[in-house]
């Protein structure tokens, strides 16, 4: 838009000069002020502000995630800024219409990381076109940092290895499978758990369901392994897989190992271990970058 | 998606209407373009966007419109300026229509850009201006609130009370920006482009026939619009002027309605003289305004000179020629919008040379209808008696008419004999029942006369006199013998103005006020203007009466050496904040000093060796220079290559350990020298 304007403004100005018709000039310094006005105010909108990150959990490659900026200015108001990660792959944007002085306000955007791997990121790029749209205006606030991003959600079409640890039975999920021993406690039922595991007395009594549980629950032991050799997208494709068995497996209770060239991740069961087979197989072919990053 | 603030597109499209308002105020766009786009509006004020289906077929509509104007302005029926603001208007219209995106907006409010810049072209009205600030107000906050708008995440409300308040100071800033370039911005031409006059949006009402008939109604003198223009000089000073403005003059009357039998005169003429002598005659610079209608020159009583006539077009301004007609008519030769020209009138109360006239018009000015009743002319001379004098048998006349008639405008319509209707049965009438009873009764008794049409009045606005169209009056002339024809008018004194209503009267007048305010600094600002708004800023005027300026400059020009020098300071201070930057070539520069340096020495750079080939050689030949020419080399490397420019002040530092070491090396040789 602002293009086409200044070719306006170009012509308007060039019938102006041919004619000497002075209501054109009414109207080409108008729109010449107007070009002025626009440097000057979204200027004034990106003066005195400070940004900073608020922390990102963590992002999956191929897919949208949350990450929140916060945006401070010290005297004066702003208006409709946006705020993207400058020179790194992450698309998308996120903005703020009005910003009062003063107060932090946190601008949420949720961006898409194309690939796998630690993504190192150098600064925050706020933008604005205020006040008319017409020409936009860039300010580059230097903030370093690395975003670690996990392999791609997908499926996993092969199955995982044969079980490592663990009694082999008709069901293979453990929560399924009663465990032994006396009562260690109670505790909330989660997702996929057996029913009959429930403590009714106690769960009416509080009034949600709980679980008893035992001193030795049923579980496997599953080790999963990205092979050496493996590069590019035959790699990626292998890591993508992993991270969906692991996930699978550790979902169904089991506990998951995950064996890396060079790097051995020891069994565990949880979302912390999962949280850790994906922090493994993000670093996996950027090993150079996490010693420059340690 | 978020759904569009409602308050941004009924901005956006007043604003658009606001801009398309700004051509249609010319009167030069199509009807069916007027209600196109009119109807458009409203549909999307109502907020339908019907076109919203259909946004491609919508478009391809458009030019089959395109190809109807193309084809108007090929056949010469359109002006190209029209017919490309009417397109422009459609246009706008298609996307007000179209779904609501930030692309739309964009070309919506870009279309009213260029329908304003449309409108600059086809009129220099006031309402032009009225009709650019509100779209530049409007379009300036519907795009304000489209950026927030673009930037608040999805589901939260538009801040636009905040928005509007910084928006609304924005855009007086940049109407204050507009009117400093405006006056600043020197004019490099004449204002050629400029159009005058338009159709406007109203008829003309008033004008001139070959014919005057009695009766009917006289809806005119309650006509406040305003018809002629005229700067006078001398000036009279009066804020009411009481003058006749003759138009042209009858000699014929049959009984029903005046006529002129004086014969047109075939050549057309740039200048027409109509008497000699130009001894103290006043002088008239009129404008007749697209409300007047006829293509008569109107001037002050007794016109002697008349000339360079402009005819205002739809297209700009061009020459034209004046034909004389009969009944001391002035016509010009084509037909226009307005009209502009210069006169040069005998002053009131001079005798004038009625010029030479044919005998037959001559004996027409005692010429009577066949059937006149003969109680006329016993009326005639019961009033005035066995006066000889013309004048003196006119002034009694008129005195008696004037007291012994009522004026009014409520006539019974057309009846058999008009001038008896009014001398013996009704007793009242208005201006031209007055004047052709005066004109009839004195010729039959044996003075000459003839009736005479124009306008009578002139009211002060600014330095200008404006004509009403209510002002349109008829009078008699009188004959008299060594002095010519004299005004005689029967009208009662009261009656000869316009009679409208005095609210609109004055709503008119303040409206004529600005828009000549509008007309002297706008539509007419030119380099003289430029040069004297300068001139005055620094110096104080000359009073008139006062041969010397006042010693002390004005108080402006205090005020305006203030805002200069703040203005100074201003930016001095705003650039001394500013970090001190590193000019782009400083590194090759301090390389370019290094080698001169090192070539007193003799340890120059080869053919094809850089820099850091010297620094290079010199540390592999272990020259006593190797220490300190290798980290200025880094130095330097880094500055060109590494994005670490040379600090301010540093060049010079490094530059002088280097002076040192080279004139410490050239003592050493000049020792070596001498133990040799």
């Amino acid at each position: 838009m602002g293009r086409t304007y200044l070719v306006v403004t170009f012509g308007v100005g060039l019938g102006a000069l041919n004619t000497g018709n002075n209501l054109l000039y009414l109207v080409l310094g108008l729109l010449l002020s107007v070009i002025i006005l626009s440097g000057v105010l979204s200027e004034r909108c990106l003066r005195d502000l400070s940004v900073r990150r608020v922390g990102t959990d963590g992002a999956f490659a191929g897919e949208p995630f949350a990450c929140r900026w916060g945006v401070t200015r010290g005297k004066g108001h702003a208006f409709a800024l946006t705020l993207s990660e400058v020179d790194s792959p992450l698309t998308g944007e996120g903005g703020v219409g009005y910003l009062p002085a003063g107060a932090e306000h946190v601008v949420r955007a949720d961006l898409t990381a194309p690939r796998r791997g630690p993504l190192k990121l150098t600064g925050v790029r706020v933008t604005t076109t205020w006040p008319l749209g017409l020409f936009a205006k860039t300010r580059v606030f230097p903030l370093e940092a690395t975003l670690l991003v996990y392999p791609r959600r997908g499926f996993a079409c092969a199955a995982p290895a044969d079980v490592a640890v663990g009694n082999v039975g008709e069901s293979n999920n453990p929560h399924r499978l009663d465990g032994t021993g006396d009562v260690a406690g109670l505790r909330e039922l989660g997702e996929h758990e057996d029913a009959r595991r429930v403590h009714w007395l106690k769960s009416a009594s509080v009034g949600k369901l709980l679980k008893v549980e035992r001193e030795r629950e049923e579980r496997r032991t599953f080790f999963l392994d990205v092979p050496s050799g493996l590069a590019g997208d035959a790699l990626e494709r292998r890591c993508e897989e992993v991270a969906e068995q692991a996930h699978r497996l550790i979902e169904a209770g089991h506990e998951v190992g995950l064996e890396l060239p060079g790097h051995r991740l020891r069994p565990g069961a949880g979302s912390g271990q999962e949280r850790a087979i994906l922090r493994a197989l993000a670093w996996l072919g950027f090993e150079d970058q996490r010693e420059e990053a340690a | 998606m978020t759904r569009p603030n409602r308050l941004r597109l009924v901005l956006r499209d007043l604003g658009t209407g606001a801009a398309f308002a700004s051509m249609a105020v010319s009167g030069q766009v199509p009807i069916w373009v007027l209600g196109l786009v009119v109807l458009a509006l409203f549909v999307a004020l109502m907020g339908r966007r019907p076109f919203a289906r259909a946004p491609r077929l919508t478009a391809v509509l458009l030019v089959p419109v395109g190809g109807v104007l193309y084809l108007a302005v090929a056949s010469g029926q359109m002006d190209l300026v029209v017919a490309a603001c009417s397109f422009a208007g459609l246009v706008a219209s298609q996307r007000l229509l179209s779904d609501t995106s930030p692309t739309t907006d964009g070309q919506v409010l870009l279309a009213g850009l260029l329908m304003i810049a449309g409108g600059a072209a086809l009129s220099g009205e006031l309402l032009f201006a009225v009709c650019l600030l509100t779209f530049a107000v409007l379009a300036s906050l519907s795009l304000g609130l489209g950026v927030v708008e673009a930037a608040v995440p999805p589901g939260e409300p538009v801040p636009v009370r905040q928005v509007m308040r910084p928006l609304a100071m924005g855009t007086t800033l940049a109407m204050l920006g507009a009117v400093a370039f405006f006056i600043l911005f020197p004019r490099l031409n004449w204002n050629m482009g400029a159009r005058r006059a338009s159709p406007g949006l109203g008829t003309a009402t008033t004008g001139f026939s070959d014919t005057v008939r009695l009766g009917g109604s006289g809806t005119l003198k309650s006509n406040p619009r305003v018809v002629l223009r005229a700067k006078l000089t001398p000036d009279p000073g009066v804020e009411q002027l009481a003058s006749y403005w003759v138009g042209r003059t009858y000699d014929t009357f049959d009984g029903q309605e005046w006529s002129t039998i004086g014969a047109p005169n075939k050549r057309s003429r740039t200048r027409v003289t109509l008497r000699r002598g130009a001894e103290k005659q006043v002088y008239q610079k009129i404008e007749l305004l697209p409300a007047y209608g006829s293509r008569t020159l109107i001037a002050l009583e007794t016109p002697a000179k008349l000339g360079n006539a402009l005819t205002h077009t739809v297209t700009g301004d061009k020459r034209t020629q004046l034909q004389e007609l009969g009944g001391d008519e002035l016509r010009f030769v084509e037909q226009g919008l307005g009209y502009a020209y210069e006169v040069y009138s005998v002053p009131p109360g001079t005798d004038a040379d009625p010029g030479k006239m044919a005998q037959k018009e001559a004996d027409q000015l005692l010429a009577l209808p066949d059937n006149l009743d003969p109680r006329v002319e016993a009326l005639a001379r019961q009033v005035v008696g066995d006066e000889k004098d013309p004048l003196a048998a006119a002034n009694k006349l008129s005195a008696w008419l004037q007291r012994e008639y009522q004026y009014t405008l409520e006539l019974g319509g057309d009846v058999a004999d008009p001038l008896v209707d009014f001398l013996f049965v009704r007793k009242a009438g208005h201006c031209e029942h007055f004047a052709s009873a005066l004109t009839l009764m004195l010729r039959t008794l044996g003075f000459e006369t003839r009736l005479a049409t124009g306008f009578f009045g002139g009211e002060r606005v600014g330095g200008e006199y404006i004509v009403r169209a209510g002002d349109a009056h008829a009078w008699t002339h009188v004959l008299v013998p060594g002095r010519g024809f004299v005004t005689v008018d029967a009208t009662p004194p009261a009656f000869r103005a316009n009679q409208s209503l005095q609210l609109l009267e004055s709503l008119i007048s303040l409206y004529e006020a600005i828009e000549s305010a509008w007309r002297a600094s706008v539509v007419d600002y030119s380099f003289r203007d430029q040069m004297n708004f300068m001139r005055d800023l620094s110096r104080s005027r000359r009073e008139p009466g006062k041969e010397q300026r006042t010693r002390l400059p004005p108080l402006r020009a205090w005020l305006t050496a203030a805002l200069v020098g703040a203005a100074v300071y201003w930016t001095w201070k705003k650039l001394s904040r500013l970090k001190p930057r590193t000019p782009a070539l400083e590194a090759t520069r301090f390389a370019d000093a290094m080698e001169r340096q090192l070539a007193t020495v003799g340890v120059g750079s080869r053919d094809g060796e850089t820099l850091e080939d010297v620094s290079a050689r010199l540390t592999r030949e272990a020259h006593p220079l190797a220490p300190t020419v290798s980290p200025l080399t880094r130095r330097y490397l880094e500055a060109r290559f590494g994005q670490q420019p040379l600090q301010p002040g540093e060049a010079s530092r490094l530059l002088k350990d280097l002076k040192q070491a080279v004139d410490s090396q050239r003592k050493q040789q000049a020792s070596g020298t001498r133990a040799a």
